[in-house]
């Protein structure tokens, strides 16, 4: 492990320059995930009539802007990665060297983070003009809990992608498994509605789910909608669930290793 | 030292009809073969070797390597590779190999070689003092000077090798699989990577494997070769033992002054007759002969024609291979 942290701060670099490189593409990709905006607009007109599931348009503006935010800061897509590069042989090279491929990817994710806010903040800030009443809640201890939030939501999403990505090793082609889970999560994950508005079946059901671990608890703390006390079973929850995705993620790797067969290489 | 006992790989290829139809029969019933791309091969390699690994399309030479690295798990049989075992994929054993593959690239694509060397730098733990020495000396070797500040995806493909193979290097690995490191390069290129291996070899006493469908990079590297052919180990010795075994004749090649119309040995022929190829133009004579027979033969010729050229030639690896193959071939 001591390895890997002195290894990181090059690796950031590396991955730093990296997205330099792909900064077009970067940009459009962040562009792409500006479906919370869209919803925003549709429920905003559905809430214009009064509250929907206890929810006012100044509530909705909140829970999307939040959305929004939260979305890039646990936006994921090591599952294409992955998926190529076992397809195409791409990992035997990476394989080759003294550090799990994984840490490549998660750096890669995290050096977006600062062009991802900074692409957002204008964005943000047009919507607190628009819709000042809804009060973001920006005290330390909200922004705190939502940072480590989005953390562990991101562990949780990034451990999945890993697991379905690495099914690639047995059908070689996984992304049709992973596009039917994404639909699970646009729904579950409070990505296309607050889970507060879903009838209380689907919200029972939610709540077994992993998707909420990896969206919309986080947009929760954010918003104000989960209260304080609530916030130290929220992060266990998703603690739970970074546990269970890293066992699985682990078993499903060093079984598909097994089956690698190096093509293309 | 690498130990490879029974190594064998089995892979389980889907089968499938072409067209529509075989897409839709395959939904219901997935039909696979059994392909042994590596057939309970064994053999040592002792530190500081230069061994080439041979043998014709699928033969199983780059599977060999691949478990040889770590990159595939072995279906049966023992790999060790200085004391690890390579499918483990311990830290310690990867910091001492390299896997160059000619096909496949570790150099990250938008980024110039540089940064590639300075990656692997932090990954490899090398001293920063060792990385510099070890980078400028690679640098001087393979003449990289210009081209490690270009983004390699605008390096040419021999350009692009010479960096893979520096790239592959700086670690100062203990072992060096090399498959097929000068495939696409012209010929001052390959030269160029072939001393630089075999200095690299001399410098540090790396071990060296090596596959190569081009025999000239066999012949300056390699003292020792393995041959495999559908998978199975078919020769394990010397070079030159395998070009006696399989090509044991030497070729003398005379040409008599213009005009000259006296006597020669009955051995020399013409080039169509021996060689089976069209007659041509070339007024030279060949004769096959055994090595022992050779000085006699020369003195024979030179006594009645002591204006001709002679050269005696070694067999072509290619050709040595065509029969070594052929006759296995051969019911």
């Amino acid at each position: 492990m001591t390895h890997t942290l002195r290894a990181l701060p090059t690796l950031v670099r590396i991955a730093s320059a990296e997205m330099t490189a792909y900064r077009a593409e970067v940009l459009i990709w962040i562009l792409t995930a500006t479906m919370p905006l869209v919803m925003l607009a549709i429920w905003d007109a559905v809430a214009a009539d009064g509250p929907i599931g206890g929810l006012t348009q100044a509530d909705m503006a909140r829970y999307f802007t939040v959305t929004l935010v939260v979305r890039q800061l646990t936006s994921c897509w090591v599952v294409w990665e992955l998926n190529q590069l076992i397809r195409g042989g791409g990992l035997s090279p990476q394989l080759l060297r003294p550090l799990h491929p994984l840490w490549f990817q998660a750096v890669r994710h995290w050096v977006a983070l600062p062009l991802r806010l900074f692409v957002l903040a204008p964005i943000v800030a047009a919507l607190a003009l628009w819709r000042p009443e809804m009060a973001l809640p920006l005290d330390f201890a909200h922004v705190g809990a939502a940072l480590l939030s989005c953390a562990l939501a991101w562990c949780v999403a990034f451990g999945f992608q890993w697991v379905f990505g690495s099914l690639a090793f047995w059908s070689g082609q996984s992304l049709g498994v992973f596009n039917v889970w994404f639909g699970l999560w646009s729904v579950f994950g409070g990505y296309l509605m607050p889970l507060s508005v879903m009838p209380d079946t689907l919200r029972t059901i939610a709540n077994w789910l992993p998707f909420r671990s990896m969206l919309s608890l986080p947009i929760e703390i954010a918003s104000g909608v989960l209260p304080a006390s609530e916030w130290p079973a929220a992060l266990g929850i998703q603690a739970g669930w970074v546990a269970v995705v890293f066992v699985l993620a682990t078993w499903v790797w060093k079984r598909g290793l097994a089956r690698y067969g190096a093509f293309g290489a | 030292m690498i130990r490879v006992a029974d190594l064998t790989k089995i892979y389980h290829v889907p089968q499938r009809d072409p067209g529509l139809g075989g897409a839709w029969r395959s939904l219901f019933h997935r039909v696979t073969k059994e392909v042994r791309a590596v057939d309970g091969v064994s053999f040592e390699i002792q530190p500081g070797e230069r061994v080439g690994f041979l043998g014709p399309n699928g033969a199983g030479k780059t599977t060999t390597l691949k478990m040889l690295a770590g990159l595939l798990v072995p279906t049966r049989g023992e790999v060790s590779v200085n004391g690890h075992t390579p499918r483990l994929r311990e830290v310690a054993l990867l910091k001492q190999i390299t896997l160059v593959m000619g096909q496949k690239q570790q150099l990250l694509w938008d980024l110039p070689p540089r940064d590639t060397f300075e990656m692997n730098r932090a990954l490899y733990e090398i001293p920063p003092r060792e990385f510099a020495e070890t980078v400028e000396e690679l640098t001087r070797l393979l003449e990289l000077g210009p081209l490690l500040t270009r983004p390699t995806r605008n390096l040419s493909l021999g350009e692009r090798m010479k960096c893979e193979l520096a790239a592959a290097l700086l670690h100062r690995p203990r072992v060096l699989f090399l498959d097929e490191p000068t495939i696409g390069l012209d010929v001052v290129m390959q030269l160029q990577v072939r001393q630089f291996v075999a200095a690299w070899n001399t410098r540090f006493q790396s071990t060296v494997l090596l596959t190569s469908h081009y025999m000239d990079d066999v012949q300056a590297l390699c003292p020792r070769v393995i041959v495999i052919a559908q998978g199975t180990l078919r020769y394990d010795g010397t070079l030159a033992g395998l070009v006696e075994r399989h090509q044991p004749l030497r070729r003398i090649r005379l040409r008599p002054p213009t005009g000259y119309a006296g006597g020669l040995p009955e051995a020399f022929r013409r080039p169509a007759e021996v060689e089976g190829g069209p007659p041509g133009g070339d007024d030279a004579l060949v004769a096959d002969v055994p090595p022992r027979e050779v000085g006699a033969l020369l003195q024979a010729a030179l006594a009645l024609c002591p204006e001709a050229d002679l050269r005696i030639e070694e067999p072509p690896l290619e050709e040595v291979f065509a029969r070594f193959f052929g006759a296995e071939a051969r019911p």
